[in-house]
């Protein structure tokens, strides 16, 4: 039997006894640490490998230890928990690896038979499923903004009242102005007081501006790199585009992040010149599709050629005034606000990247970004790139149609 | 007239420039053209929106960043109306909030300005908002409430309509009164007056709205692919105690027929819709229960013995059926139609049916007819041709809750008897299937149809007949159990319907819960039996 179903296997038999799931899950994934620390695919570049051990790790602290640990979602405003030594688990990630370790249809089973809606998306099903069944230690605080969807502020609170844990809920408006970034400000400014509270320690404001300073220096490098991206062959799996977002999002700022982004440019750098055709993803990647795992994963045809949502903002952060600097980072993403803005950066992105294909993956549940497929589309019409929507979930398997999306697929990269 | 969809829009300030606002609601037959704008896994009510504006060519229209389906909507509509304006609604009430939401207004009012070249006056705004002025708080009484997402008017009109009286507590349910401060700045006074409003479930602000209200029960009404209120309801049916039925709607009438039948059992089960009871209770009672894949007809006499009963397969037209199985019935008890003294219906087709008296939900019947049965009875698990449907009773056989599965026909009869054909195999031999054979498959898609092409995939991978029939008697079973789950577990159990004889999705499901199942002798009649019971008994 498959090691890793016989894992999920074990869990599930063990369900109704939440603190055993809990140890299995810490096994895991002090396990899934130890092996890619020791076991070293020789065809992973040295800087996804490093990203690849930190990302698990970035899971695992909070569950260990969930009195310094603080829920977040992925955009959520975490250079203060950075700042302040805290270690924030953000559900997305969670849900991620739940699926990995193939018990997600067991968590959502679990939220959906409380009431929670089947159309929800399945990051947050999850996440909510492992509330009800008792196999997260309470965190000291939660953080939850408004964007990217519908979908934060009604899970979090669900899960705050339903735990008894303090929330925080950051509204970001839809549009720039003033009075926006006025009234962001004022809600990072009671952020940062829950969590002084919440975690009885004090923000200091340098170490902010540290971090925020290391921010501004990872997104440079990041810019930087995606001038190599179009020309160069970097070997890269669905799973490290999606790692990314822990270094484009809740991580960066962090030292960690930065090494990282420094690693990488110096692997772009010695890549060799492009070969084969390359797909650029918009919003996220199905990693655990296999249609897409076998013609994507170190693929020599076909290669990722990145995803929007790692670069929703490319801009600097006010180092001096980091309050102001971070309302107007959440403001600006351009996965908050009308489609045009995301239109654009897609557009600058496609123009340096210049990929042979765009693969929209609609991940059901998220509205927000499949509500804008056909923006997209008439985009990569217009730039008379070959366009792919396909419907599917990026955690729940059981939504996945493996024989169609193959099809698909297939005749899109023919197409290519 | 200007088109607007949340109740958070500045609809007084419209009526200021003399123009008639108007909430839109969606009364489309589909979305065709709506899903070639935007994806057909949008909310609904969105979706609904879109087909109206273009059917009615509706040309101003104002929003709010309410959701992102209506985010989205703006996104498509920017390009194909006249005036179209979004304001961006802030989810809390501090000084900053009441700040960026009033020059939100402000910005409306520029550009509705700029587009009728008409002059906004303030004076019309305070003339307008001293009608709409708030007197006191309503006294809620001994009614029912619906609550949730927004709900089209004729369904709240039809659930009036079975006698029940309706407080309307959706999201734009409320009617619209104000306490605007008139001294000082009138539009931030306004704007304030507006994010003080009952907040939605997409707000900030937790909402207590239950608080110091006693109902008799609630319906909770959530739109399709729109998932904010399924929380509040998650979490109300855990703690209230009063009944509570969710309902789950989308905007076109497909399924009213569904949702009606929901809402008629609540409202028997809670005492709101009483059937009158008759003084002399002799002679033959008949029960008719007309579905989707049998009519069913039980005679009982006085003493609650089953004296005849028939099952014949729903032909083309329903009342044939059920007249055919009525007279096979009468045939058997050797008895002619005037013997009879009430007649029941129950079912789908229970409306079309001329010589019943009374029609009652299958719901409330098959609850009837189980706990007659056996008293031991608390759960009823009935599997149908085209719905499945999981009963509480309590002590007294009475229904307490119920659930039943949305308008798909994913875990019914008839996604078994599409496999069974795929497989080429009959219905009666799949259900003698309850061990796997080689392997343990597991059927992932819940959808008959993309199950069918998943089935083909397997058959074309030569696994094992036995091993994909035990597959979908699972995938059967487990959509069964998550109804189960969410009227929550509760023995003894008994099963009812056509899948009842389906002695492999039976013990699918036993291994799931880990119980026995009490299956009736003739399960596909339990339904017709209780509505008998009701003939006699007048309840």
């Amino acid at each position: 039997m498959d090691p890793v179903k016989f894992y999920a296997s074990l869990i599930k038999k063990n369900m109704e006894r939440p603190e055993h799931v809990k140890k299995l899950i810490n096994f895991g994934l002090s396990f899934a640490h130890h092996y890619v620390s020791l076991f070293k695919d020789k065809r992973v570049p040295q800087s996804f490998h490093f990203l690849n051990k930190y990302c698990i790790k970035c899971v695992i602290d909070p569950l260990k230890h969930p009195q310094n640990s603080a829920w977040v979602n992925l955009f959520s405003p975490s250079e203060f928990l950075m700042a302040m030594d805290i270690k924030p688990l953000f559900i997305e990630a969670y849900s991620s690896f739940m699926s990995g370790f193939f018990i997600e249809d067991c968590l959502i089973d679990a939220a959906e038979s409380k009431g929670i809606s089947n159309t929800l998306c399945s990051y947050h099903k999850t996440f909510l499923g492992a509330g009800e069944l008792g196999i997260l230690e309470k965190p000291r605080l939660m953080i939850a903004t408004s964007i990217a969807c519908d979908a934060n502020i009604p899970t979090f609170r669900y899960l705050s009242k339903k735990l008894g844990v303090p929330l925080c809920i950051i509204d970001v408006p839809y549009r720039y102005s003033k009075e926006a970034v006025s009234y962001v400000k004022k809600q990072l400014f009671e952020a940062a007081s829950s969590l002084e509270e919440a975690f009885k320690r004090k923000l200091d404001i340098d170490k902010l501006r540290e971090v925020v300073k290391t921010e501004n220096k990872t997104r440079a490098l990041m810019k930087e790199y995606l001038n190599y991206a179009g020309g160069k062959s970097l070997q890269t799996t669905m799973t490290f585009e999606m790692y990314m977002l822990f270094a484009s999002h809740v991580f960066i700022g962090s030292k960690e992040i930065l090494k990282f982004f420094e690693m990488l440019l110096a692997d772009i750098r010695k890549a060799p010149e492009k070969s084969g055709k390359s797909v650029f993803f918009v919003h996220l990647l199905p990693m655990f599709e296999k249609n897409f795992k076998d013609y994507f994963n170190f693929g020599e045809k076909y290669r990722i050629a990145g995803s929007d949502i790692n670069y929703d903002f490319l801009d600097e952060i006010d180092e001096k005034d980091p309050f102001s600097g971070i309302a107007e980072k959440l403001i600006l993403t351009s996965f908050n606000g009308g489609i045009d803005r995301r239109v654009s950066r897609i557009r600058e992105l496609v123009e340096k990247i210049k990929p042979d294909g765009i693969i929209q993956f609609c991940h059901l549940g998220c509205k927000q970004s499949m509500g804008g497929v056909f923006f997209i589309k008439k985009l990569a019409s217009e730039m008379g790139i070959p366009f792919l929507c396909l419907d599917g979930d990026c955690v729940d398997k059981r939504n996945n149609q493996e024989g169609q999306n193959r099809t698909r697929l297939e005749a899109f990269l023919e197409m290519l | 007239m200007v088109g607007y969809v949340c109740k958070y829009t500045p609809v007084e300030i419209i009526e200021a420039f003399g123009e008639t606002p108007v909430q839109l609601e969606p009364d489309s037959k589909s979305y065709e053209r709506a899903e070639s704008l935007l994806h057909s896994n949008i909310c609904s009510f969105a979706k609904g929106v879109l087909e109206n504006v273009i059917d009615k060519n509706i040309d101003e229209i104002v929003l709010t960043s309410c959701c992102d389906s209506i985010k989205r909507l703006y996104d498509v509509l920017k390009q194909r109306v006249k005036f179209i304006h979004v304001l961006d609604l802030p989810r809390k009430k501090d000084p900053e909030a009441k700040d960026l939401f009033c020059s939100e207004i402000k910005g409306f009012i520029k550009a509705y300005t700029a587009y009728k070249k008409r002059d906004f006056s303030e004076e019309n705004l305070l003339n307008i908002l001293e009608k709409k002025a708030a007197k006191g708080k309503k006294v809620f009484s001994e009614s029912i409430a619906v609550m949730g997402a927004r709900l089209k008017e004729d369904v709240v009109e039809k659930i009036k309509s079975f006698g029940a009286e309706i407080i309307n507590l959706t999201c734009t349910g409320e009617e619209r009164k104000f306490d605007v401060e008139p001294e000082g700045d009138l539009l931030r006074n306004y704007a304030e007056s507006l994010l003080n409003l009952t907040p939605c479930m997409r707000m900030a602000k937790d909402r207590n709205i239950l608080e110091g209200k006693r109902f008799k029960g609630i319906i909770y009404n959530t739109i399709k692919f729109c998932d904010f209120y399924a929380y509040e309801y998650a979490e109300l049916k855990e703690k209230l105690d009063i009944p509570l039925l969710k309902i789950e709607t989308d905007y076109t009438d497909a399924g009213s027929g569904q949702i009606l039948t929901r809402v008629d059992a609540f409202l028997e089960s809670i005492g709101m819709k009483k059937v009158e009871k008759e003084k002399v209770r002799s002679g033959y009672f008949a029960g008719i229960d007309s579905g989707s894949t049998s009519a069913n007809v039980v005679i009982i006499d006085e003493n609650k013995n089953i004296i005849s009963y028939s099952i014949v397969p729903t032909g083309p037209k329903a009342l044939e059926s059920a007249r055919q199985a009525f007279e096979l019935a009468l045939k058997d008890a050797g008895l002619k139609e005037d013997d009879i003294k009430i007649v029941v219906a129950t079912g789908y087709g229970r409306v079309s049916i001329p010589f019943a008296e009374k029609t009652v939900t299958e719901i409330t019947c098959h609850g009837k007819g189980a706990f007659f049965i056996d008293s031991a009875v608390r759960t009823v698990i009935d599997i149908g041709g085209q719905d499945s449907k999981v009963i509480r009773l309590d002590d007294e056989g009475n229904v307490v809750d119920f659930v039943m599965n949305d308008k798909c026909s994913a875990g019914t009869g008839r996604f078994l008897e599409v496999m069974a054909r795929t497989l080429g195999v009959s219905i009666e031999e799949m259900g003698k299937v309850t061990e796997k054979a080689r392997e343990d498959i597991t059927i992932t898609s819940m959808c008959t149809v993309f199950a069918e092409s998943e089935v083909i995939s397997l058959i074309a991978q030569n696994k094992d007949q036995r091993d994909i029939i035990h597959a979908l008697n699972k995938a059967v079973a487990s959509k069964a159990v998550s109804l189960i789950e969410r009227v929550g577990r509760k023995g003894s159990y008994m099963m009812t319907g056509g899948v009842a004889k389906n002695r492999g999705v039976v013990s699918a499901i036993e291994k799931r819960l880990g119980e026995k199942i009490l299956i009736p002798p003739e399960p596909q009649i339990i339904g017709a039996l209780g509505a008998a019971l009701i003939a006699l008994e007048g309840k």
